[in-house]
């Protein structure tokens, strides 16, 4: 490309090389290698491992769980990332702006901080609600019981509502607010506008976002460990990581634990299957040629009712746990009573100006994440396009093969990354940031290829014809026509990547070296010494590092807002 | 933002990646699941003593360390010079699989070694004890055996680790039941004793009063109570000591190195920095300070229950199976 003798119609095709690449060698490749490696042993087929999981009640008891809990997640993020997205986006509500930001807020936690925040507050014995109950209204016994179904349920929608939540948000704003109108003049109430004609425009990206949610949910181990180890609530994978753990350094004892993984791939690949059909069933292409503005539905007499309603949900939902964690970050150690004289103020300072291993962490972080989440947001626009807008053989695999990592535990991938790259094939990368980089954008592919699938799937085909036909290649409609139009769709695969990879632990913390440690690791370090009280210092940081972040999509809207104006 | 600007973001986030210089000197890399503070202390003092010796090392649980090894053999080469963790039968297992090194410190003879056939494969370079944490907040009447946690005073706010998650916790489990027999774990669930994630959890879980005690590993509890937790840890008659063995992986480049490092950790400067973090040194001439009150060398190998590690690795699941079982009836 950087050869002025390069003909202009090679790069596209580079380009969609380049793409397809990245998802076969560095997305596929590593996973599909760790199935081999579980399923073919010296040559021969790995009954006997097949035959113990299949045979052992726990799975399909795991199995139960996993999906009893993602389907709890799905339908309640769903929900209340939908109806927020709605809200902050196409209504009248004040500090509508402030509140998006703030919805985003549990999304740059690590969920099991979030956890460990409701614990304390909701735990039968000591948690500060519950005890708050009891000794001063009297109650006979504790009110809630965060160690249960509904409780992880609760816990993980809290933290997992953004995947529906930023890609609604994306599709609202870009929306054709005409149909609204239309359906107003003849008549219809906001109610019957929002059911009949708004939601049924943006259920891609609904879908594309609940999608996320249960997959996530299906391959998440933090908030079970934490939440659901005292009612004796296991899931898929809490199972594979008792297995991986306790392999004692060999391999088979990790080969039971990546077989029972494939569990979680069957279901994946008939969610996705699923996912495919409903979308098969509508039209959805609501870009067409014609001008649009974004238009705001007066809310009336609801006004102030539901701004009290978002600020209950804010204060309770987000406020509430996050300054617990900071409360706590302040004790001299985790388990004291909040009272003046165990708090203090060296925790922050030991982290913020003392451990030399603080600065390191976040400057390793900030680079994976924003090289992560830009790669994959590239890659992943021409992937969706390859799998949304042509008609090839075989786009159904790449899909298939881009979700594959998301739908299995973070640990199962490390391993399989390790095994790809660290020299057996040639390329050492072990030990390097470089090995870090490709397992995060392994990882996150399936964000970039929902975001972008959602909003491809609402720009209507005749304006690529148009442009073809008025003699542009193929790669000038893309880039004049297509990309511009999906730029909310790539905005919000950026964040749904850029924000958890700041925060990743998982991968991180079994593929870090020396130079190559992350805010995750650091504070998994912590946490590991049994000193809880010193995790939120990083994460002081990491707010901090969001205030910027936040500030950078608002630049990506205005940016995004002059992009249109000039296809109107 | 355009294209460009994105393309120039992402130039600057790759120059921010540290690339893989390569280094003249001798270098040792250890695996270790010691807290951050305990290996970090070790290292200032190792590297200040071995200028020319460029230590690294990877801080993380014993089990997220093994299945690293895992896949690392499986293609080819382990990255780390050096393991060192609490899991004995981990070692056992390397041991008979031929992936360690024997090296025999020199000092041996001043060592107190609690592991039986002893061959220089591994060498224990601390001993950990775990004993009964309560929460003297909460509970005035100090445990003094194991059963007085199966009394009313502790129902249904005893804590146990996971075993399939904690090596330490199901070493622990199974000398108990080893000593006491499975009734013992069933009269805990009677009294409402719960499973709780890891070591350091129950601990934490513990200060915070959401369990008024539980098993609870020396170093962990100690560091929480030198910082203000309302903790005690109780020692009853009879003590589980679970030694930290430390070994060289066959193959090592750095084997120089890392009996230099080995050696180090085993001197008297070494036992210093383990014994300072709360946890029994293995030379009989270091001291644990006092306001540990921890008891000495000595007289904790008298009081240990022994440990047979053959029978310990062949039982490990159907033990953890079995506990499972009982606890989350």
């Amino acid at each position: 490309m950087n050869n002025a003798g390069t003909s202009r119609s090679g790069t596209p095709q580079i380009l969609f090389g380049l793409a397809v690449g990245i998802l076969v060698i560095f997305v596929a490749v590593p996973v599909l290698l760790i199935f081999f490696n579980a399923l073919w042993v010296h040559g021969r087929f790995n009954v006997a491992d097949v035959v113990n999981v299949l045979r052992e009640p726990d799975t399909y008891k795991a199995l139960l769980n996993s999906l009893i809990l993602a389907s709890g997640v799905t339908v309640t993020g769903t929900l209340v990332g939908t109806f927020f997205a709605w809200l902050v986006t196409r209504t009248d509500l004040p500090y509508k702006g402030a509140m998006k930001v703030l919805f985003l807020v549990p999304f740059m936690l690590p969920s099991f901080i979030g956890a460990l925040a409701w614990k304390m507050l909701l735990s039968p014995r000591s948690g500060y609600i519950n005890r708050l109950f009891v000794d001063v209204f009297g109650f006979d016994g504790p009110v809630f019981n965060i160690y249960s179904y509904g409780g992880i349920i609760a816990v993980e929608t809290m933290y997992l509502f953004p995947f529906v939540f930023i890609q609604v948000c994306g599709a609202l704003e870009r929306m054709d607010p005409t149909l609204e109108e239309s359906a107003r003049i003849s008549g219809a109430d906001l109610f019957t506008i929002t059911r009949k004609i708004t939601i049924p425009l943006v259920l891609p990206s609904i879908l594309s976002g609940s999608l996320l949610i249960m997959l996530y949910s299906m391959a998440h181990f933090g908030t079970v460990a934490v939440l659901g180890i005292e009612a004796g609530i296991y899931n898929i994978p809490t199972l594979i990581y008792e297995r991986i753990h306790q392999s004692a350094g060999s391999f088979d004892a990790i080969r039971t634990g990546t077989v029972l993984s494939m569990v979680l791939v069957f279901t994946a690949a008939f969610i996705i299957w699923l996912q495919n059909k409903v979308l098969a069933r509508g039209r959805y292409q609501i870009i067409a040629g014609k001008s649009f503005r974004p238009a705001e539905l007066k809310l009336r007499g609801l006004r102030v009712p539901l701004l009290l309603f978002c600020f209950a949900y804010i204060g309770f939902t987000i406020v509430l746990p996050t300054t617990t964690i900071f409360m706590v970050g302040g004790l001299r150690t985790y388990g004291l009573p909040f009272a003046l004289e165990n708090m203090t103020l060296d925790n922050y300072h030991h982290i913020l100006f003392e451990w030399d291993l603080t600065r390191d962490a976040i400057w390793n972080s900030i680079s994976l994440g924003l090289a992560s989440a830009l790669i994959t947001m590239f890659a992943g626009v021409i992937i969706s396009y390859v799998i949304v807008k042509m008609k090839v053989r075989g786009k159904g695999l790449l899909e298939f093969l881009g979700m594959l990592p998301f739908s299995v535990p973070g640990s199962v991938i490390a391993l399989g990354v390790i095994l790809a790259w660290s020299g057996k094939f040639g390329i050492n990368l072990y030990n390097t940031v470089w090995i870090i980089l490709i397992a995060y954008i392994a990882r996150y592919m399936a964000f970039s290829l929902k975001a972008n699938s959602a909003a491809l799937e609402q720009v209507h085909d005749s304006l690529v014809e148009a442009a073809r036909a008025s003699g542009a290649t193929m790669w000038q409609a893309l880039r004049d026509i297509v990309i511009p139009l999906v730029r909310p769709g790539m905005v919000a695969a950026f964040f749904l990547i850029f924000l958890p990879a700041l925060r990743e632990l998982t991968v991180s913390v079994l593929l870090y070296g020396p130079t190559s440690r992350t805010i995750g690791v650091a504070i998994y370090t912590l946490s590991e010494d049994g000193r809880f009280r010193s995790r939120p210092r990083s994460r002081a940081r990491r707010v901090r590092g969001h205030a910027g972040a936040v500030r950078l999509r608002q630049d990506h809207d205005a940016a995004h807002g002059s992009g249109l104006r000039r296809y109107r | 933002m355009k294209i460009r600007h994105l393309l120039q973001l992402f130039c600057f986030a790759l120059l921010g990646l540290p690339g893989f210089a390569a280094q003249a000197e001798e270098k040792l890399y250890i695996y270790t699941s010691m807290k951050e503070s305990l290996i970090g202390e070790l290292k200032k003092a190792f590297v200040a003593k071995h200028p020319d010796i460029k230590m690294d090392y990877q801080s993380a649980g014993a089990g997220k360390l093994m299945a690293k090894i895992a896949a690392e053999r499986e293609s080819g080469t382990i990255l780390a010079d050096v393991l060192w963790t609490s899991e004995v039968p981990d070692f056992y297992q390397l041991k008979a699989q031929g992936v360690l090194q024997p090296y025999v410190p020199a000092e041996i003879k001043a060592l107190v070694n609690p592991l039986p056939e002893y061959d220089g494969s591994f060498t224990a370079v601390r001993l950990g004890t775990l004993g009964i944490a309560y929460n003297t907040r909460l509970i005035k009447d100090a445990p003094k055996t194991w059963a007085d946690v199966q009394k009313p005073a502790f129902k249904g706010a005893y804590g146990i680790a996971n075993p399939a998650l904690s090596g330490t916790a199901y070493m622990s489990v199974s000398l108990l039941v080893k000593a006491f027999g499975w009734p013992y774990i069933e009269g805990l669930r009677a009294n409402g004793a719960k499973m709780g994630k890891g070591s350091g959890q129950v601990v934490d879980d513990t200060a915070s009063g959401d369990l008024l005690a539980s098993l609870a590993v020396d170093y962990i509890t100690l560091d929480k109570v030198d910082k203000g937790a309302t903790l005690t840890l109780a020692f009853p008659p009879e003590m589980l000591v679970i030694p930290s063995p430390i070994a060289i992986f066959k193959g090592s480049p750095n084997t120089v190195a890392a009996k230099k490092f080995i050696d180090f950790v085993l001197s008297k400067e070494g036992q210093t920095i383990v014994a300072n973090e709360g946890t029994l040194p293995v030379r009989a001439d270091v001291k644990v300070p006092d306001r540990f009150h921890l008891p000495p060398v000595a007289e904790a190998m008298n009081r240990a229950i022994k440990i047979d590690y053959k029978q310990l690795m062949a039982e490990k699941e159907a033990t953890i199976k079995k506990f499972t079982g009982i606890m989350q009836k």
